[in-house]
C-alpha cells in the first residue's frame, strides 16, 4: 500500500531532469520535497501524478500503474502552482470557475472546508487569476489542495507567495488535516526551517537524483556541526563522512554526517554542536560554492 | 507549555521536557489528562509523530500513563520521579559544565563556593 | 466519466450562451439595414448569423480549449483517453444543439429561405465539422508550436474580420429575402469533396491531437 516509482529518468532536450529516481511514499506521512531551484522536484511530483510523462520508469499506487489509470489518479491530487502571466490561458479565468471545475473532478471534494477556507483567507473568488498576486494564487493551491481529500496530495512551493503569518496558519490548516484524516502529503518548499518541524519524513533531490531519503528527526539527529582548530577538527572527524567545510585563520568548521553507530572523538579539543534541517541541507547541497 | 521550541535539540526531548516542567510546577496535576498529541502538533506546528514520541517518552519513563480510548494522564508519583531524575542529573547537566567554565577562567573553588554563598535560592 | 461528462455539458451551454449572444450582435447589425422586414421573415435568416456565430466561436474557443482546458482538466487527475473523448463529446454536443437551433427556428417560422435551410442541413453538419476540427487543429499547433498557432490565429482572425465585414456588407445593402434566398440555395447541394473533407478533417484533427495529448506535458 503505497504510491511507488522506480527508476524515473526524465530527459529535455538530452538533459536529464531526473536520474533514476526511486521512491515510496507511505500512507499517513507529511513528506518534504527540499531541493534547490531546479532541482527537479516539480518534475518529479508532476511524473508521480501522471501530468507529466517519464522518459522511463514506472510509477505505480498500492501496485496499480497511475498513468492512464483513473482508478488510481482518483487518488493523487497536485495542487500545481498557479501562474498567471499574460501568455497563460489561466490568467482570464476565475477563481471561483477553477474551484468548481476542481469540484467536479475531485470525488470528495470538501465543500464545506472550501468555504470556510475563502472565508479565512478573505478571497475575492470572482476575480480572474490575471489579476491576483503570487500570495492570492498560493491560497487557491491550498484551497484545491485541502478540499480535494486525495489520499496523496501533492503541494508545490505552496507557501511561497506568502507571509509569515499566513505560511504559520497554512502549516496548521496542514496539520489539522492530517491528523483529521491519515491523507499523505508532499510538500516542497525551499523555506525550509519553519516546515522542518511539521515533516516527519524528509527528501532532499539535487540535480536530479534523491541525496537523502529518511526520517526528518533521525536525519536531523545525524548531522553534527564539528569546530575548533584545524588540526583538532579533522583529528576528530577522520573517517566520517564530513561537508561543507570553512575555514578562517586557524580555525575549521565541518558538518558531519554521521552513520549509525559512528561519532565524533570529542577526546579532542572540538566543539559539536546541533545543526538544524536547513544547515543540514545547505551542507549537503551548497557544496560547489564551498569549494 | 507554552515555551517556545529552540533548535538546540531534538523537539520530541523539548516536547517531553516541557510536559515535565509543567508536572512539576503544578501546571499539570497527578491523574490530570494531558494534551493529545494532535493538540500538542497544532499548538506547536509540528508533525504528529514528534510530539507522539515525545510523549512516548515519558509513558516508557512511567510518567503518563495511557487510559485506552480517553487519552494520556499524569501517573500517581510522577513529579516524584522527575525531581529525582533531576536531581540525579543536576550534577552532570549543570555542576559539571560550571566548574568547566570556573577552571578555564581560573576561578577557584572558593571563590566559587564564595558566589553561591553570597546568593538565594 | 461521469464527472468528465457532467464538465463538459456544462461547458456546452456556456458556449451555446456565447454563440447566442455573438449571433445576436450579428443580427442586429443586419437589422439595421433591413427596414420594413416583418419579424417572421427575418426569423427565417436567424439561423445563418448563428451558423456564422457558431463557426467563429468553434475556431476561438476550441482553440482555448486545447490550450487551457486540457492541461487544466489532465492537472486534476483525468486521463488523457478521457480528456480526448470529453472534448469531442462537447464538440458533437455543440454542433448538434447548433443545427437543432436552426431547424427549430425554420420548422417554426415557414417561408422560402426556411425550406431551403431544411434541405441545407447536411452541408451545413459539414461545415461545422470542418470549423470545428479547424480550430482543434489550431490548439494542437499552439501548444505544440507557440509561434506557428499565433500564425495561424492571426490569418485566421483577417478571415473571420472579413466574413464579418462581408455580412455587414451585405446587409448595407439592405437585407433582402430574394437575394438571401439566392445565396443560400448554393447549400443545399452537397458537393463530393465538402462531404469528404469533413471526416478527412476530424481524422485528421483526431489524429494530431491523440499524438500531441498522448504524450503533454502539463503547463498551466
Amino acid at each position: 500500500m503505497s504510491l511507488h516509482c522506480e527508476n524515473i529518468i526524465k530527459t529535455y532536450s538530452g538533459k536529464d531532469v531526473l536520474q533514476d529516481v526511486t521512491l515510496d511514499l507511505q500512507p499517513g506521512k507529511i513528506y518534504g520535497l527540499i531541493g534547490r531551484n531546479g532541482a527537479g522536484k516539480t518534475t518529479l511530483l508532476s511524473i508521480l501524478s501522471a501530468q507529466n510523462p517519464a522518459s522511463r520508469g514506472t510509477v505505480t499506487l498500492d501496485g496499480e500503474p497511475v498513468w492512464e489509470h483513473r482508478k488510481s489518479l482518483a487518488k493523487i491530487c497536485f495542487s500545481r502552482e498557479l501562474n498567471a502571466n499574460a501568455e497563460s490561458g489561466l490568467a482570464s479565468m476565475k477563481a471561483k470557475e477553477y474551484l468548481r471545475i476542481a469540484s467536479t473532478y475531485y470525488e470528495d471534494w470538501d465543500k464545506a472546508l472550501e468555504e470556510r477556507l475563502v472565508k479565512l483567507f478573505d478571497l475575492n473568488v470572482k476575480k480572474k487569476f490575471g489579476k491576483m498576486n503570487k500570495g492570492l494564487l498560493s491560497m487557491i493551491t491550498i484551497i484545491v489542495a485541502l478540499c480535494s481529500k486525495a489520499p496523496y496530495t501533492f503541494l508545490d512551493e505552496p507557501v511561497a507567495g506568502l507571509d509569515v503569518v499566513a505560511r504559520e496558519r497554512f502549516y496548521k490548516l496542514l496539520l489539522e488535516e492530517y491528523t483529521g484524516s491519515g491523507r499523505t502529503f508532499v510538500v516542497s518548499t525551499h523555506i525550509i526551517e519553519e516546515a522542518a518541524d511539521v515533516l516527519e519524513e524528509v527528501i532532499i533531490l539535487h540535480e536530479g537524483r534523491i541525496l537523502i531519503e529518511a526520517d526528518t528527526q533521525a536525519f536531523v539527529d545525524s548531522a553534527v556541526h564539528v569546530s575548533g582548530k584545524a588540526e583538532e577538527v579533522d583529528a576528530a572527524t577522520a573517517g566520517l563522512e564530513a561537508h561543507h567545510p570553512e575555514t578562517v585563520g586557524r580555525s575549521k568548521g565541518v558538518t558531519v554526517f554521521l552513520k549509525p553507530g559512528q561519532s565524533v572523538d570529542e577526546s579532542y579539543d572540538v566543539s559539536v554542536q546541533p545543526v538544524s534541517l536547513q544547515r543540514a541541507f545547505v551542507a549537503l547541497c551548497g557544496e560547489e560554492e564551498a569549494k | 507549555m507554552n515555551e517556545r521550541l529552540t533548535e538546540q535539540k531534538s523537539i520530541y526531548l523539548q516536547i517531553s521536557e516541557m510536559i515535565e516542567t509543567d508536572i512539576l510546577r503544578e501546571i499539570l496535576l497527578e491523574e490530570e489528562q494531558v494534551p493529545s498529541t494532535n493538540e500538542l502538533a497544532k499548538l506547536y506546528t509540528i508533525n504528529p509523530a514528534t510530539a507522539a514520541k515525545g510523549v512516548g517518552l515519558l509513558v516508557d519513563e512511567g510518567i503518563l500513563y495511557k487510559r485506552r480510548g480517553i487519552g494520556m494522564f499524569v501517573s500517581r508519583g510522577a513529579r516524584e520521579k522527575i525531581l529525582a531524575k533531576r536531581r540525579a542529573a543536576f550534577a552532570e547537566n549543570h555542576v559539571v559544565p560550571l566548574l568547566a567554565e570556573a577552571r578555564s577562567l581560573g576561578i577557584s573553588k572558593e571563590e566559587l563556593l564564595t558566589m553561591i554563598g553570597e546568593r538565594n535560592i | 466519466m461521469k464527472r468528465n461528462l457532467r464538465f463538459w455539458t456544462r461547458y456546452t451551454w456556456e458556449s451555446a450562451g456565447a454563440t447566442l449572444s455573438c449571433a445576436a450582435v450579428l443580427a442586429v447589425i443586419a437589422l439595421f439595414g433591413a427596414e420594413g422586414l416583418d419579424f417572421g421573415t427575418f426569423a427565417t435568416v436567424m439561423p445563418y448569423f448563428l451558423l456564422v456565430s457558431a463557426i467563429l466561436m468553434m475556431l476561438m474557443i476550441n482553440t482555448g480549449c486545447q490550450t487551457l482546458y486540457v492541461p487544466l482538466l489532465l492537472s486534476m487527475g483525468e486521463t488523457r483517453r478521457n480528456v480526448l473523448l470529453g472534448f469531442h463529446y462537447y464538440r458533437a454536443l455543440i454542433i448538434a444543439v447548433t443545427l437543432a437551433a436552426c431547424a427549430l427556428i425554420w420548422l417554426l417560422a415557414p417561408g422560402e429561405v426556411s425550406a431551403i435551410g431544411l434541405r441545407s442541413i447536411p452541408t451545413l453538419l459539414c461545415v461545422l465539422i470542418i470549423a470545428s476540427a479547424a480550430g482543434s487543429v489550431m490548439g494542437t499547433l499552439f501548444v505544440k508550436w507557440k509561434w506557428l498557432g499565433m500564425v495561424v490565429i492571426i490569418l485566421l482572425c483577417g478571415v473571420a474580420g472579413g466574413t464579418v465585414g462581408f455580412a455587414g456588407a451585405a446587409a448595407g445593402d439592405g437585407l433582402s429575402i430574394a437575394k438571401t434566398a439566392d445565396i443560400v440555395a448554393h447549400l443545399i447541394k452537397l458537393p463530393w469533396w465538402l462531404l469528404a473533407a469533413a471526416p478527412v478533417s476530424l481524422g485528421l484533427d483526431i489524429g494530431f491531437q491523440w499524438l500531441l495529448l498522448r504524450r503533454q506535458e502539463v503547463k498551466l
